[in-house]
């Protein structure tokens, strides 16, 4: 594997999308060749509410440089109500994070709906960018020789 | 105090007696004058030795969770801080009101080496909150502790030094999780960091598997803290765990506008119910 | 020969030549040993670190070796021993050091990350003078004015410590204070006499028939079942091992684990032989005052009194030991 240095270092973004709103909207982009950043990788799960807040440590341990958690926008959630507890919850983290001392802009959340593709091509290129312009991130990161 | 500690061997003695309770959880004696511990009082004769004084720093609540399948009625000693604790444990589903007698002491604050205990400066609760009799008479609250004053200033700092000041911090942990076991609203049947091989928590305690598990259980007790203060007070290592957990008190109240959690034991917390009205950041 | 308390400094900064040197200080908040860097907040004063020294030779963590899993599976050990100088260790400390050699080095079994470290080991303790309201070392059999297995001891005085040279990697020591030392010993102070005293002899003479003993059901009450007794005792050694695993590569650590942890003797299936704090207590305590003897002929416990110091729910094995020797057996 080649040694990512200052020179060659792109963004690492972890993203949580929801199967039923902003998966079909990834989908839906992919499907009207929209070009968004590869710099995102996508887990599909089954309701933003599925996203328990330790995901986002563990995706900061384990070296991605942002964390952004997709759903549902609030009323549209295919179990009714699975997205207005993900609201709670990550309100709640982002400040815990922030107050941790993550960089604010390093986990993000997004409601994007199955119809908006366009939504989630801007959302990925609007992150890239935000979390391009933070740099690498270090803090709760596993050191880079394993150990 | 001393007058508190003769009705209290009055009554548990008595309580024992007539068979209302079938053991009594309170304070003991240690062979250090400024020390108390958790002492069980079985039969009517063993009141004689229960004490009550500035020095009752251990909150009781979680013995109670040693009666849990008990068929009998357990007494236990509460002040503001065990009262909420016990309604906490209430509302999680741990324990049952009607098999708990409730002893209430108001308390002035206890001491630790010699000047008003760290868990103790911040109360806005010092008399119990709920109780099925109460021991002395109800004495004054103190007004507006600034408890958020700490965070607050954390706050201000910049992202670096915020994260510098917790990686300094839990460099420290030794992972003996004191914490977890003395926290009232840490009351998992299974705690994540026991779950084998799911991953969660390394073992290994370095700063950032220490980290990781301080702001997971922060985290997880964020809407649920009922500010005692017994995780930093029981840290061997003295960090400043309040100054972690009254951050998550003070954005739940501020977000979602929750009263003080263990005020009453209705099983409604923040992150366990929602407001279609709640604030949007996310759009 | 004494060494001077303003000739300190300069004694531990010679001593660096020959490798690291761990002195008590404070760190944050935290008494422990650390390693002596100029200027560093040291404090020979003190009675007792609250962190013990055995994770000189004994790390909370130990990275043991690095692996490659898959078709090219490959191993590497990891070998982090380095020539180091405990100084100012205390008695008490120094015998918790021969407990943990009695159990990683004698036996058919040598422990080799724990024989590399004590190999480089040298042991400077330092006699105390004064003890700490906590301290019943004494009752444990072990002397506050010495330290047998140490490789030099100081022995306070008014102005300073006499050093007694007891090995030959003392007599290193020694000479890289060369120049340091005053020639004459100092008025050599009295050892301290711990207040706590505890009667250790009608222990030893019945706890081996006291496992069934109603005494369990009570003692056991206040503890919380956190680890802090055993992470801050000297001579608790207990270590579970696993790896930490990043794709096909990984590092083997072994980590201390406490037997007052519920999970601790939690088999697969999740049967507990110790289900409750009551087993657990029982166990911690007949390890120390009765499996040990029986095994080593010597506690496991040496009085040093920092579980006693740190409980959050103030159990205390002094009073333990009192009550086990007041208790009615058949």
């Amino acid at each position: 594997m080649a040694r990512i240095d200052a020179e060659n270092w792109e963004p690492k973004i972890l993203a949580f999308c929801c199967n039923w709103c902003t998966y079909t909207g990834a989908d839906l982009a992919g499907l009207n060749r929209m070009k968004y950043p590869d710099n995102i990788r996508i887990v599909r799960v089954p309701c933003s509410g599925r996203v328990n807040p330790q995901f986002i440590l563990r995706g900061f341990q384990k070296g991605y440089d942002g964390v952004l958690v997709c759903g549902c926008h609030p009323g549209d959630c295919h179990y009714t109500s699975g997205n207005y507890f993900t609201r709670r919850r990550f309100l709640l983290m982002k400040r815990l994070l922030e107050y941790a001392g993550i960089e604010t802009g390093r986990f993000q959340a997004r409601w994007i709906s199955g119809a908006e593709a366009a939504k989630f091509r801007d959302t990925v290129l609007k992150v890239t960018e935000e979390i391009r312009a933070l740099g690498p991130n270090h803090r709760m990161k596993e050191a880079d020789d394993h150990e | 105090m001393s007058d508190v500690q003769n009705t209290l061997r009055d009554r548990v003695r008595s309580l024992l007696a007539e068979g209302k309770i079938s053991c009594f959880i309170g304070w003991g004696p240690t062979r250090f004058k400024d020390r108390t511990i958790p002492k069980f009082a079985n039969k009517p004769e063993d009141a004689g030795e229960l004490v009550y004084n500035e020095h009752c720093l251990s909150n009781l609540a979680k013995y109670a969770l040693d009666f849990q399948f008990s068929a009998e009625v357990a007494g236990i000693a509460v002040r503001g801080c065990e009262s909420r604790a016990i309604n906490r444990l209430i509302a999680d589903g741990r324990l049952t009101r009607s098999k708990l007698y409730l002893v209430g002491i108001p308390c002035e604050g206890m001491l630790e080496n010699g000047s008003t205990a760290e868990k103790c400066a911040f109360c806005r609760h010092r008399n119990p909150v709920v109780y099925d009799e109460l021991i002395g008479e109800p004495v004054a609250e103190q007004e507006n502790p600034p408890r958020f004053e700490q965070v607050l200033e954390l706050e201000s700092a910049s992202s670096e030094d915020r994260y510098d000041f917790w990686q300094r911090e839990f460099a420290k942990c030794i992972r003996c999780y004191a914490c977890r076991n003395a926290c009232p609203a840490c009351n998992c049947m299974e705690c994540y960091t026991e779950q084998y091989r799911t991953g969660w928590q390394g073992k290994q305690a370095n700063t950032l598997e220490n980290s990781v598990f301080g702001f997971t259980r922060a985290y997880h007790i964020g809407d649920r803290c009922i500010e005692c203060g017994e995780c930093e007070r029981v840290c061997p290592m003295g960090i400043p765990l309040m100054k972690l957990n009254r951050k998550l008190v003070k954005d739940v109240e501020s977000l979602f506008g929750s009263e003080e959690s263990g005020l009453s034991d209705d099983a409604s917390h923040a992150l366990g119910c929602y407001d279609k009205e709640d604030l949007e950041e996310f759009m | 020969m004494e060494l001077k308390k303003e000739n300190l400094e300069k004694a531990l900064t010679a001593l660096t030549r020959l490798g690291k040197v761990l002195v008590p200080g404070v760190v944050d908040g935290v008494k422990k040993f650390v390693p002596y860097a100029a200027g560093a907040d040291i404090d020979l004063d003190m009675v007792n670190t609250t962190l013990p020294p055995k994770d000189v030779l004994f790390p909370q963590t130990q990275k043991m070796y690095r692996f490659t899993t898959g078709p090219d599976a490959a191993f590497e050990e990891i070998s982090d021993a380095e020539e180091q100088i405990l100084f100012g260790a205390r008695p008490c400390d120094a015998q918790s050091i021969d407990c943990l050699d009695k159990v990683f080095l004698s036996g058919e079994y040598t422990d080799a990350y724990y024989a590399d470290k004590r190999g480089k080991l040298t042991i400077v303790a330092a006699a105390c003078a004064k003890a700490a309201p906590t301290c019943f070392c004494r009752s444990m059999g072990v002397d506050p004015g010495g330290a047998p297995n140490a490789d030099l001891l100081l022995a306070p005085t008014a102005g300073g410590w006499n050093l007694h040279c007891q090995s030959d990697k003392g007599k290193a020591v020694l000479e890289a204070l060369s120049g340091l030392l005053e020639d004459a010993d100092g008025q050599a102070l009295p050892p301290a006499q711990p207040e706590l005293v505890v009667d250790m002899a009608p222990v030893a003479e019945k706890i081996s028939t006291m496992f069934e003993h109603p005494i369990w059901d009570e003692l056991h009450r206040p503890c919380i079942g956190c680890g802090t007794c055993t992470f801050v005792c000297p001579t608790c050694y207990c270590f579970e091992m696993g790896p930490e695993m990043h794709g096909a590569e990984g590092t083997e650590m072994r980590y201390w684990d406490s037997c007052m942890f519920s999970e601790y003797t939690r088999m697969a299936g999740g049967h507990n032989p110790r289900p409750s704090a009551k087993e657990r207590l029982r166990n911690r305590y007949l390890h120390k005052l009765s499996y040990f003897v029986e095994r080593y002929g010597q506690t496991l416990c040496v009085g040093c009194g920092r579980c006693v110091e740190k409980c959050p729910a103030n159990l205390d094995i002094s009073r333990a030991i009192e009550m086990i020797g007041e208790a009615k057996t058949e």
